[in-house]
């Protein structure tokens, strides 16, 4: 009972130094959630390249695509966001997607 | 949770809603899902899209609700350098370009404009893109990147008056405090035409349900462009650009666009001949209770309970069908809260026989438009209003 008590205190006092420091100001923290993928080859660069700009679950979320569609959006991603990947990293990129989240076995 | 629903129901009452607890007797449908549940500062348990950037969709039992509590709106960011800090002591909102002078607004500055409340749906251009067949690629959305919401704020017209719209001004860009995280990808700026900037009901929202904004939702402050789609509505806000020549940034030029053909509908799979930019919101209604896959009791009196609206013109009715669409009956409609709101609607049903039954609703607006019983389809997966089907299960009473 001491304890909560004692706890309930602190708290109490940690909120009112937040309050005096400023109430001008809202922070926050995101939380850091990871989407484990897929075995295969290929996995590695999607991890490394993908998520420079997103979380792999933006991969994960998708219905399953073709390989023509998973290219599609490959190219998109660097032709219109400028992602840094090569054209011998874009095709290892695009058969994982479409082996493990597409319809192309 | 009997203290769940006591407290629910006292608080439907309070707002002078409709019985929705009336006997549907089931659990909602979302409890059963196995989505991603996750937890985001200022938000509760939202359904996880994606980490990062942010995409967090609303569970369905929120709907109950005529309004939507601000920790339960969703929430979608575009680039993956978002805002998680802001000090009101420096945070100015800029206006400038094409005008007479430069504003920079602190927050104290944009609380001395007339405050303007209203309640508006918001709702992600995508909302429904997962129901999509083919199925399109983009942000799987159900049915919960939506919500009803007071918002309170500045006048946008007042803002831009104050600054002084110098003749000849075409376009004006918003830009918020999120960032690209490489410089070759664009960042989020969006635009409106001038005529359509200065119309009285588009605010910059400092308020949400009476409180500040959560910072995933645009702390300190959001564009509100009632009746349009949400891509507009540029959160944390800093930046207004009064513009001379046309606004040609990629997220108007090339992304958020529909077909511009009737009803933004083209063939499943074809690419559109040409394309405009997404704007006012299509009419839709949704069946929140019973929920898909509820068990009802035959001579059991159940409300079908929903909501309904559309972008920026009140709903004249909604018809309910509990046979798949054979015979249609008129809902009663819930309180009135303006033409930007969700109205809520009721359907008494007893149903008789055991067995499954389809139910459906179909809004119509008071310039008549409404609902498609088949989806219309568009490449990036936009205007989703179809009439849904909602399938339940009805048994024989036991002793």
């Amino acid at each position: 009972m001491k304890k909560i008590i004692i706890t309930i205190l602190l708290l109490a006092l940690a909120a009112g130094l937040a309050y005096a420091q400023g109430k001008d100001i809202k922070q926050i923290t995101l939380p850091n959630i990871q989407t484990e993928l897929a075995p295969g080859a290929g996995k590695d660069k999607v991890e490394t390249l993908c998520n420079i700009c997103h979380s792999v679950d933006y991969i994960t979320m998708q219905p399953s695509g073709t390989k023509a569609q998973w290219t599609a959006t490959v190219t998109k991603m660097k032709k219109v966001f400028g992602a840094p990947i090569n054209d011998a990293d874009s095709e290892v990129i695009s058969s994982y997607l479409a082996e493990h989240y597409g319809t192309a076995k | 949770m009997d203290e769940y629903r006591l407290s629910r129901r006292s608080l439907l009452k309070g707002v002078g809603a409709m019985a929705a607890l009336a006997a549907t007797g089931g659990i909602p449908a979302d409890l059963f899902a196995s989505e991603r549940m996750a937890r985001f500062p200022e938000k509760a348990d939202l359904q996880l899209l994606t980490a990062r950037p942010p995409q967090l969709e609303t569970p369905l039992h929120y709907f109950k609700e005529l309004i939507t509590p601000n920790e339960a709106v969703f929430v979608r960011w575009h680039i993956s350098q978002i805002p998680t800090s802001v000090d009101l002591s420096s945070w100015r909102l800029k206006v400038g370009g094409n005008t007479d002078k430069e504003l920079s607004l602190s927050m104290d500055d944009l609380k001395k404009f007339e405050k303007v409340v209203y309640t508006a749906v918001i709702q992600c251009s995508g909302n429904g893109r997962s129901f999509f067949e083919p199925k399109v690629f983009g942000g799987q959305w159900k049915n919960g990147s939506m919500g009803n919401v007071t918002w309170a704020g500045a006048r946008l017209k007042d803002i831009l008056n104050n600054a002084g719209i110098k003749a000849g001004s075409v376009d004006v860009s918003f830009d918020g405090l999120d960032r690209p995280p490489l410089a070759s990808v664009p960042d989020l700026v969006k635009s409106l035409p001038v005529d359509k900037a200065l119309e009285d009901d588009i605010i910059v929202a400092y308020e949400m349900n009476g409180q500040s904004l959560p910072m995933l939702n645009g702390f300190p402050a959001r564009l509100i462009v009632p009746g349009w789609y949400a891509t507009y509505w540029v959160k944390s806000l800093s930046e207004i650009t009064v513009l001379a020549k046309p606004f040609d940034g990629f997220w108007v030029k090339t992304a958020y666009r529909i077909p511009d053909t009737p009803y933004g509908c083209v063939e499943p799979g074809a690419a559109p001949k040409k394309t405009i930019p997404i704007n006012r919101m299509t009419t839709r209604s949704l069946i929140i209770e019973p929920a898909i896959g509820t068990t009802l009791k035959s001579d059991m009196p159940v409300n079908v309970t929903g909501l309904a609206f559309s972008g920026g013109y009140s709903i004249k009715d909604v018809i309910v069908s509990v046979d798949g669409g054979k015979n249609w009956g008129e809902a009663r409609l819930g309180k009135d809260m303006g033409r930007y709101s969700w109205i809520q609607w009721s359907y008494p049903w007893k149903p008789e026989r055991p067995g499954k039954y389809i139910l459906m609703a179909k809004a119509t607006n008071s310039i008549g438009e409404s609902q498609p019983f088949e989806g219309l389809w568009n490449p990036a997966g936009y205007l989703w209003n179809k009439v849904e089907k909602t399938e339940v299960t009805v048994r024989q009473e036991g002793p």
